[in-house]
């Protein structure tokens, strides 16, 4: 029980697996002259050269900077080699109404958001401005197609916060050739073709056709959704939520521009369709355009129909024409745990969820980040570490879940059985039923819970809550707190207002600043 | 704005150059662009920092002439008092251009003179025998000696430039430049604050291994950091300068 964890093997090469292994490697100095021999730590990722990766994921969080910057990866060499374009956000069409309604979910919160609740103060000016321009420039910069920074800004640094859009292939491969160059990370393309268990029930090996037995003291399941490890060896079921998120198909297109100087969007367009929603994500090469729907709902004819549509009508009716169609489908949920005696898993090998919020990638930096930092010092204590992880990943992934219900329970739209039935109450979580009461009366604030691993800020749920035009009633009674902030509330509006005149006259285009890239790069300072 | 055309006797030949000093030709500006094989001349007057082309974000060595924009400490009434101008305030109106070289490989250029038609220094001089200014080209059309002279300001940028992309990406690869910010504080009690410079990390300066230092020795890197270094001294005289000008 007191054998140490020097030896961490990642099964699977795909964005999950090259990103857990730079987390991992890039925090534990692997063959750093630190480490004594028999202390050194290993890290070794075995890939099947057979299997494709599905490259999902193609949105990222803010976390991603600090995520990379971490890994030592130079923002100038990300952009270059991953097709990598600026994300502030997400602009959501038809999610309201099913005509021509817009709201916004940009990265950054409401101003001086720590310290003032904008949102009552915001109910009464409702009529004339909407609550993500009144509170923040960035959806105003998004929408006008503008970069988050200038040329002249450091790397990492930010006028406004972003994320990423990036061409999930080039990732992967990106990734590993940091791991292998400069984290030391042992790359080994072999496909798995047994799995060897130890007395005490824990994997001791894997065997594979051309590298033989490959021993670790903790194995990574980064296998995809087939979970080779925890799913097909261990047998841990997958926990549907099919039941409250009902998309589990999706279509997707690789589409050209018109024009190869065409603006590049800053953020994801979001926008509802019959039976599921149309995801477009601006890369400087292409556009990335799919709809993912529900099949209990929609036929995969009607379905290509609709995205064809939206390509014809946002691109061009030969895009349309000479689009070729992917389909994936997945079943949402995840599962029951996710850290199993001394298998634990990222990625898709770990749950599946529709993309409408871009979840995918930030679990996986999330779950490698604790897995670095709380790697067992040794077998004794691995399973206290396992247990920790799996009670925070499933609150998260419950999080994410009723997150993401939100944007579906809060339509006026009643056109399809689709939209009827996300607003059933039997399929909408019963702690999403409690908070929705409660924000009829409040709203949402940073300080109404205090716990850490929450995905989503309040922020972002005042976004979508007032995007989706939700009412939280005025207080009953006059409140000494909301009288005092009101003045200030008043003056941080028009601050936001000049503020966000400055950044649109003074920010890049996203395409100038990503072609600038290209050309210099950005400064280290 | 500026409008540049290449050079010649033919279309030139009557333009004569106004070679004063004042805000009315251009030169009431906060920086300019300087290279280390003027550091020497540009120390003794001046404090040099280092700042980023907006458009690139490519940083470059300046010398500060001002803690305003548009307001130039050195420049008076009576012209630019200081013993050494900077060679980019002294290119105006020239700017080197480049053209493609019909002798070189695919791609090549070559430098050629350029004029800036729309400068406020140039002067017509209609055929008759204006006195005012500097002639460009003399009565059989060759070079006058100010034309000559403006060539070789030309041709020590040009060379400045190339040596600054190398001084500039040794000190980066050493992580050698640090931002900074300026804080004045005037006779009025105003205080200034000057945004968006870099300087010399002087404590990653001085951990430098001797290799490393050997290596800026000979490319003469090391001599143009204690230079920039030592400029910091000049800050003081131009503060006293601009609280003699709050009176």
């Amino acid at each position: 029980m007191n054998q140490k964890i020097n030896r961490v093997v990642i099964v699977g090469g795909g964005t999950a697996g090259w990103l857990s292994a730079g987390v991992i490697a890039a925090e534990h100095f692997i063959g750093s002259k630190n480490n004594s021999p028999e202390d050194s730590f290993q890290l070794t990722l075995v890939e099947s050269p057979d299997i494709a990766t599905i490259g999902v994921g193609e949105g990222t969080w803010p976390s991603m900077r600090s995520t990379l910057q971490k890994m030592g990866i130079s923002e100038t060499d990300f952009f270059r080699e991953c097709s990598a374009s600026f994300k502030q956000g997400t602009l959501f069409k038809g999610w309201r109404t099913g005509a021509d309604d817009i709201y916004t979910h940009p990265f950054t919160p409401p101003q001086s958001y720590t310290e003032v609740n904008l949102a009552p103060h915001w109910q009464t000016a409702r009529e004339q401005i909407n609550f993500a321009q009144a509170v923040s420039p960035q959806s105003a910069l998004f929408t006008d197609k503008l970069a988050p920074k200038q040329i002249s800004t450091p790397e990492y640094a930010f006028n406004v916060n972003y994320g990423y859009h990036l061409d999930a292939a080039k990732f992967a491969e990106f990734l590993r050739k940091h791991c292998v160059e400069k984290l030391g990370v042992t790359h080994i393309k072999a496909n798995v073709t047994a799995i060897n268990s130890a007395d005490n029930g824990d994997i001791a090996s894997i065997a594979t056709d051309s590298h033989g037995n490959i021993e670790g003291d903790l194995f990574i399941d980064c296998s995809g959704s087939r979970a080779l490890l925890l799913g097909e060896h261990f047998g841990i079921p997958v926990i549907s939520k099919n039941d409250i998120l009902f998309n589990n198909t999706a279509l997707a297109a690789q589409v050209p521009y018109n024009d190869e100087n065409d603006p590049i969007e800053s953020c994801t367009l979001s926008t509802a369709q019959s039976a599921g929603w149309i995801w477009e994500i601006g890369l400087p090469t292409r556009r990335g355009i799919g709809h993912v729907y529900s099949s209990d709902h929609n036929t995969e004819e009607r379905a290509s129909e609709e995205l064809l549509a939206y390509i014809a009508s946002t691109v061009s009716k030969q895009a349309a024409a000479s689009a070729t169609l992917r389909k994936v489908q997945f079943s949402p949920g995840h599962r029951a745990k996710f850290w199993h005696k001394n298998c634990v898993a990222i990625g898709m090998s770990a749950g599946f969820i529709e993309p409408l919020e871009a979840s995918a990638l930030v679990l996986v930096e999330l779950s490698a980040a604790m897995i670095a930092e709380q790697l067992p010092a040794n077998r004794g204590v691995m399973d206290l570490v396992a247990k920790r992880f799996n009670d925070k990943f499933l609150y998260r992934w419950d999080r994410i879940i009723e997150f993401l219900k939100l944007h579906y329970i809060l339509t006026q739209r009643r056109d399809t059985d689709y939209w009827r039935d996300n607003c059933e109450a039997s399929s909408i979580p019963e702690q999403l039923t409690d908070l929705l009461a409660l924000w009829r009366h409040q709203s949402p604030w940073h300080r109404d819970t205090n716990n850490a691993d929450d995905m989503f800020p309040s922020a972002s749920f005042q976004y979508v809550l007032y995007g989706m035009d939700f009412e939280t009633m005025p207080s009953q009674t006059q409140r000494r707190s909301e009288q005092a902030d009101q003045q200030r509330a008043g003056r941080l509006f028009q601050e936001n207002a000049v503020r966000t005149q400055q950044l649109q006259t003074s920010l890049p285009s996203n395409r100038d600043l990503i072609n600038k890239i290209h050309t210099f790069g950005f400064q280290k300072i | 704005m500026s409008n540049y055309t290449i050079l010649n006797n033919d279309a030139h030949k009557d333009l004569r150059v106004n070679t004063s000093r004042s805000a009315e030709l251009g030169d009431n500006i906060m920086y300019t662009m300087t290279f280390p094989l003027e550091f020497r001349d540009i120390q003794s007057c001046y404090p040099i920092f280092f700042c980023k082309d907006p458009d690139s974000g490519q940083l470059y060595p300046a010398a500060l002439l001002g803690f305003e924009q548009n307001k130039n400490l050195f420049l008076s009434d009576s012209g630019w008092d200081a013993t050494y101008i900077p060679l980019m305030v002294r290119r105006h109106p020239f700017l080197i251009g480049f053209q493609a070289d019909p002798d070189g490989a695919e791609g090549a250029t070559k430098p050629v003179v350029s004029i800036d038609s729309d400068s406020p220094r140039l002067i017509e001089a209609h055929g008759e025998e204006s006195q005012e200014g500097e002639a460009l080209f003399k009565q059989d059309g060759t070079p006058s000696d100010f034309l000559q002279t403006s060539i070789g300001t030309l041709e020590s940028i040009h060379r400045g430039l190339e040596h600054n992309k190398g001084f500039i990406a040794a000190l980066l690869e050493h992580e050698l430049l640090e931002p900074f910010t300026l804080e004045i504080t005037l006779n009025d009690g105003s205080n200034n604050q000057l945004l968006g410079f870099y300087t010399i990390a002087e404590e990653k300066l001085q951990s430098l291994d001797g290799d490393t230092l050997a290596k800026f020795n000979a490319q003469g890197y090391l001599q143009s950091i204690y230079m920039a270094i030592a400029s910091f001294a000049r800050l003081r005289p131009m503060i006293d300068k601009k609280n003699a000008q709050l009176g």
